[in-house]
């Protein structure tokens, strides 16, 4: 059953089209990267389907709810979408412990005991119980993008959308970030990843999608596409990157 | 425990502000306790006729005429010391019943105002400084700097006689700054009524007159045209008998005759002797900062998130209400608000209010920029994270977007802060007393410029820098969380 389901899927900021028509499906527990070259749409992709930019035309139904029927609680369905950014974007006025309780909190789903506990644990399972009462200035890149994870997931969502978690990381941060996603995926979690480290998308993803000027080009396995691409465009950029 | 905070803060400000009221007219005389009382309007610096005495008292010939005649005739009034071009714009406006200044019964002003009889005759002087000896007739003037004040005999003489002499005229608001530009050469000579001249002369302002009194006009008592009849008739009648009695010569003695009294004072002994009427204006500069800073902090938050809000028509709205408010200079604000408004739509607008209100808006408009600017600052990223985990607009803006950005606002706000209370001075021009026009009257009465104005921005100065050490302790608390 698909987690996801992407339909006719455009947008446009002002003038400048830059989704194009996206149809897409997610199952339950699959693992989706996106590649393609910067431009093509793949952030702006992952953005609509939670709807932090609106879309142009089209659906996009996350567990069976349409987001864009206006009777849809977006803020309630965005409780089950976890989101992590290329930037982090962690609370800097909060230390560690705080941004991954606030939202819990600050929403009513957990009490204060339950969102510490949650948070505690969190921190364990990306490697960071050290630093919960750090603020984000103290941290480096790659704890910092793990606290982020552990923030998202301390929403306890169904769907985590990767938007370039490690493009901004030093290089000898990537791999710490990428064992934690990785863990996540062998939990089971729906992902959609849009990235740049072709190694991990061809070992982590079920599935891999490329896209280019605002198109889905080709998808397929990691290994129909990194192994047997069959579109003009997907073999000149994987020439390029590889 | 939070609102007790809030509401004690506002009913505080509530406090400062009705003390400020009661003390923001000038003296009252009640001479019957029956009918109408009279607000009359007058110069702040106009001796003899009118100036503070050294126990913060309105006094002069004006002063004691009125009084006089008041009394004589039985009626209430309150004096409100506004400046003389103030005092005939509020007039105009209907904010006062009637204005004693010193002012000269002109074919210009009758179309205006119905005046009393002459109650003085004036004429024009020139004065030079003391210390020249080369200017003695209106012919040594010939392309120099002449010194006047506006809207006065002497200026109208001035200008009769500048292209015959050649010379330039360099004018002013106030008769002291006519005198000090006299005095450090700026000008060589100026023109200023006989009396006045002679009073300040007197008092040692470093001047000497040189030429006999032209033949002038003389000095009416003026009510707006065909409003307040009545007291106009009664200052005639009034006028009339204290003549008869002898009251009037006595007064006019008082201040001009051989004997009148010469304040002659050391440095030190006139800056103490002024020091309470400066602190009763600091007082009044810190109340003015502190309520309208308080409106345009309501006002910022208003517009401020309208700017940053979603909806288009109240951005714009909030857009012109800071291109309008930011654009005009605050004194142009002030005359618009005090005088402008009130004459166009015929109503009376008290002065505090005026001077509140347009403190108020000029720094809202500044404070809404301030608040706009610092939200924007904030990393768009901030409100991303928090929608993208399910918190709803309003409770990102206030959890996560507000707490960093008033972090950044900090520094703009003691800023606007500063600036506020230094242009609280500017509202001295519709007669605000705050500290700048309590030193321009205390310079009224001494002609001590120096003294006075030094004593007045070192007071600013330590003002300002407390306020700014504070609130710099403030910000460190606040960055550190």
């Amino acid at each position: 059953m698909a987690k996801i389901k992407v339909e006719g899927l455009k947008k446009s900021f002002g003038s400048n089209q830059v989704l194009k028509g996206i149809d897409v499906a997610v199952n339950e527990g699959e693992v989706v990267c996106v590649i393609g070259p910067s431009g093509s749409g793949k952030s702006t992709f992952l953005r609509c389907i939670n709807q932090l930019d609106a879309i142009t035309a089209g659906r996009v139904i996350v567990d069976n709810q349409d987001l864009n029927d206006p009777k849809t609680n977006l803020n309630k369905a965005r409780e089950n979408i976890g989101m992590v950014f290329q930037h982090f974007n962690l609370f800097p006025h909060f230390s560690v412990l705080k941004n991954i309780m606030f939202a819990p909190r600050e929403l009513g789903i957990l009490n204060a005991q339950q969102a510490r506990d949650t948070a505690l644990q969190l921190l364990e399972r990306v490697g960071l119980s050290d630093k919960a009462e750090s603020f984000p200035t103290q941290l480096s890149g790659g704890q910092k993008q793990r606290v982020a994870i552990a923030r998202a997931l301390a929403m306890n969502p169904d769907v985590m959308l990767f938007d370039e978690p490690t493009s901004a990381l030093d290089p000898e941060m990537v791999g710490e970030v990428l064992g934690v996603m990785k863990d996540l995926a062998s939990e089971g979690m729906t992902m959609m990843i849009v990235t740049h480290e072709m190694g991990f998308a061809r070992e982590v993803a079920d599935r891999v999608i490329f896209m280019d000027g605002g198109y889905i080009v080709e998808q397929g396995t990691p290994e129909e596409i990194f192994g047997n691409p069959k579109n003009e465009r997907t073999i000149s950029f994987l020439e390029k990157v590889l | 425990m939070k609102t007790k905070k809030i509401s004690f803060f506002i009913l505080s400000l509530m406090l400062l502000l009705v003390s400020g009221l009661t003390g923001w007219v000038g003296n009252a005389t009640a001479a019957s306790d029956s009918g109408k009382t009279y607000v009359i309007g007058t110069d702040v610096t106009f001796a003899p006729f009118e100036y503070e005495d050294e126990n913060g008292d309105f006094v002069g010939i004006d002063m004691d005429l009125l009084d006089a005649i008041a009394k004589d005739q039985n009626f209430n009034y309150q004096i409100k010391a506004l400046g003389f071009n103030a005092a005939v714009q509020a007039l105009e406006a209907n904010q006062v019943d009637g204005v004693i200044a010193g002012m000269s019964i002109t074919d210009e002003r009758k179309a205006k105002f119905d005046f009393s009889e002459p109650y003085y005759d004036s004429g024009v002087v020139m004065g030079i400084s003391a210390n020249n000896d080369t200017i003695k007739s209106y012919e040594d003037l010939r392309g120099k700097k002449v010194a006047v004040k506006t809207g006065t005999e002497g200026y109208s003489f001035a200008e009769s006689i500048a292209s015959k002499y050649g010379f330039t005229i360099v004018p002013f608001d106030e008769s002291y700054q006519m005198y000090d530009d006299v005095k450090t050469g700026n000008s060589v000579a100026c023109f200023e009524d006989e009396p006045v001249l002679r009073y300040g002369v007197k008092q040692n302002n470093g001047l000497k007159i040189v030429t006999a009194k032209e033949d002038g006009a003389s000095y009416g008592f003026a009510v707006s045209k065909g409003k307040n009849q009545e007291l106009l008739e009664m200052f005639n009648a009034g006028l009339v008998n204290i003549k008869a009695n002898g009251e009037y010569k006595r007064i006019i003695e008082e201040y001009v005759g051989e004997n009148a009294q010469v304040v002659n004072q050391g440095r030190w002994e006139l800056i103490q002797k002024s020091l309470p009427a400066l602190f009763k204006g600091l007082g009044k500069t810190l109340l003015y900062t502190i309520v309208s800073l308080f409106f345009a902090f309501i006002i910022g938050l208003i517009f401020g998130f309208m700017k940053v809000g979603q909806n288009k028509f109240l951005r714009g709205v909030a857009t012109v209400f800071v291109d309008i408010f930011r654009g005009i200079p605050l004194i142009v604000l002030a005359f618009f608000i005090y005088f402008g408004i009130p004459q166009a739509m015929g109503f009376t607008m008290p002065l505090f209010l005026a001077a509140i209100l347009t403190l108020s808006l000029n720094a809202g408009a500044y404070v809404t920029e301030i608040i706009r600017g610092g939200i924007q600052s904030i990393d768009r990223g901030q409100m991303e994270a928090a929608r993208s985990l399910g918190l709803p607009y309003r409770k990102a803006m206030i959890k996560i977007v507000i707490p960093q950005a008033v972090r950044v606002m900090i520094p703009s706000f003691i800023n606007q802060m500063v600036i506020t209370l230094k242009d609280t001075s500017i509202l001295s021009v519709i007669g605000l007393v705050e500290l700048t026009q309590s030193g321009k009257i205390v310079i009224a009465r001494t002609f001590s410029s120096f003294d006075i104005w030094l004593t007045v921005a070192v007071m600013y100065l330590i003002v300002i820098i407390t306020l700014t050490k504070i609130a710099d302790y403030l910000e460190v608390k606040v960055r550190r969380g």
